[in-house]
């Protein structure tokens, strides 16, 4: 990898990873800090890793960092805290998806990254499973697990609301 | 194929983009057969996020320039740094002279201990042979006593021999007597004085006749034993230094120590003869 090729990947990844890891942290400083590190990281070893796979050696190393960082913390993510910073956040301007995110901090860490990993960035299960050390079936079980929680509280949410 | 007991992973697949062309269209197939499927499958497509637009701030710093990898030419880099000093072998380190110090505390506690061991012993010695000295001058003494008791007893018997004997029968007699208790006792000058003694006494007695004359040689006899015995005492003990020192109670710095106090000698005196001049005037009180 050359330096353009890298400075292209901070263009292009810089904000996903950065979006990726805010959302389950919670924390600006310790994503910017995750990202830095990843980058850094990406920065040594630009020699090894190639450029088309510069974006999920990005997400695996930003991954293992958080979850290292959560367990030194051993941070318990908060409703409130994820629906002020839905607000900063422009998810969209509709109840349900406000209720989508609230659902969504009800998850635990694996099972958010699943999500966030399939529906932000787009990853293969395949992909998701060398980001996460997982197996395919294993990020289809846990993704599925997820999905349904995620069903079954929207159900209930839009039961209640009407 | 996608049937009521596995629509669910069907339709979270196919959100999820994982299903074929053929399994896409077959799941799309399903729905179309009932309208509760479609609303399944539209429930599930709700828990799908959509992607916020977020910038990370101060990405600026994530950029690299070859700029950024300048290094400082290797031998300007080398004129930075001070000259090295030339090593130099530590030999006191704390390690070594920790050591030191103890073997040194070792050697001196051995050497005072052993000092102390041979102070100790001769001290012991000496009392030991002083103590011998004094037992073996007793039994000398005591032995040269009982010899000079012989002499006597044999100077008694010939005084006795004298009385009813001729003179020169009794002459001979004494002599053979007081060689034979001189050669007991193995106290060659002691024999030859008592000898000479007993010979110009006895001569002397021998012409005046007397008793009491016997009785004053007997005297002599003793006398001169003791003496002798007196001298050999002195020439088998041992001289000891003996250093004397002067004490000069009139001075008038003079300190008392105990222990760790030090008293001043004139004040310590004034204040004894006050409490002993009040003591003598209670007495003196009490008795009148």
């Amino acid at each position: 990898m050359t330096d353009l090729e890298f400075n292209i990947c901070v263009d292009d990844y810089s904000d996903g990873v950065y979006r990726f890891i805010l959302k389950i942290s919670k924390n600006k400083e310790d994503a910017r800090d995750i990202v830095q590190t990843a980058f850094e990281k990406l920065w040594v070893n630009r020699e090894k890793v190639e450029t088309l796979k510069a974006k999920s050696y990005l997400f695996t190393v930003a991954y293992h960092l958080m979850i290292d960082q959560l367990r030194k913390e051993n941070k318990i993510v908060m409703t409130d805290s994820f629906d002020e910073n839905a607000n900063a956040i422009t998810q969209g301007s509709s109840e349900l998806k406000q209720l989508l995110l609230a659902a969504i901090n009800n998850l635990n860490p694996t099972q958010k990254s699943l999500i966030l990993l399939k529906d932000y960035e787009g990853y293969s299960y395949q992909e998701i499973g060398e980001i996460m050390q997982l197996s395919e079936s294993q990020v289809k079980v846990y993704l599925h697990r997820a999905r349904l929680i995620l069903k079954n509280k929207l159900t209930h949410l839009e039961k209640m609301s009407a | 194929m996608i049937n009521e007991n596995n629509y669910e992973t069907f339709f979270m697949s196919y959100i999820d983009n994982e299903l074929n062309a053929a399994e896409r269209v077959a799941v799309e197939a399903f729905v179309l057969t009932e309208p509760k499927y479609a609303a399944a499958l539209a429930l599930f497509e709700k828990t799908k996020l959509e992607a916020p637009s977020i910038e990370m701030e101060d990405k600026i710093f994530l950029y690299r320039f070859p700029e950024m990898e300048a290094k400082l030419d290797p031998d300007f880099k080398k004129s930075l740094y001070k000259k090295e000093v030339p090593f130099r072998k530590t030999i006191f380190t704390p390690k070594i002279m920790r050591a030191s110090f103890a073997i040194a505390a070792m050697l001196i506690l051995f050497i005072g201990f052993q000092l102390f061991k041979t102070n100790t012993v001769i001290k012991e010695k000496a009392s030991f042979v002083s103590t011998n000295i004094s037992s073996t001058n007793s039994k000398q003494t005591q032995s040269k006593i009982l010899s000079s008791k012989d002499v006597n007893a044999s100077i008694n018997n010939n005084i006795v021999l004298l009385s009813t004997q001729p003179v020169n029968k009794k002459i001979n007699a004494t002599h053979n007597n007081v060689n034979e208790s001189s050669t007991t006792s193995k106290i060659d000058v002691e024999k030859y004085s008592t000898k000479n003694l007993i010979n110009s006494n006895i001569i002397s007695s021998v012409e005046s006749q007397a008793p009491t004359l016997v009785k004053l040689h007997e005297a002599q006899i003793v006398a001169s034993s003791m003496e002798k015995v007196a001298t050999e005492e002195e020439k088998t003990m041992p001289i000891l230094p003996t250093t004397y020192k002067e004490i000069d109670t009139e001075e008038e710095d003079r300190t008392i120590n105990i222990g760790m106090l030090e008293i001043d000698g004139a004040a310590f005196r004034g204040i004894t003869r006050k409490v002993s001049a009040l003591l003598k005037r209670n007495k003196i009180e009490k008795e009148k």
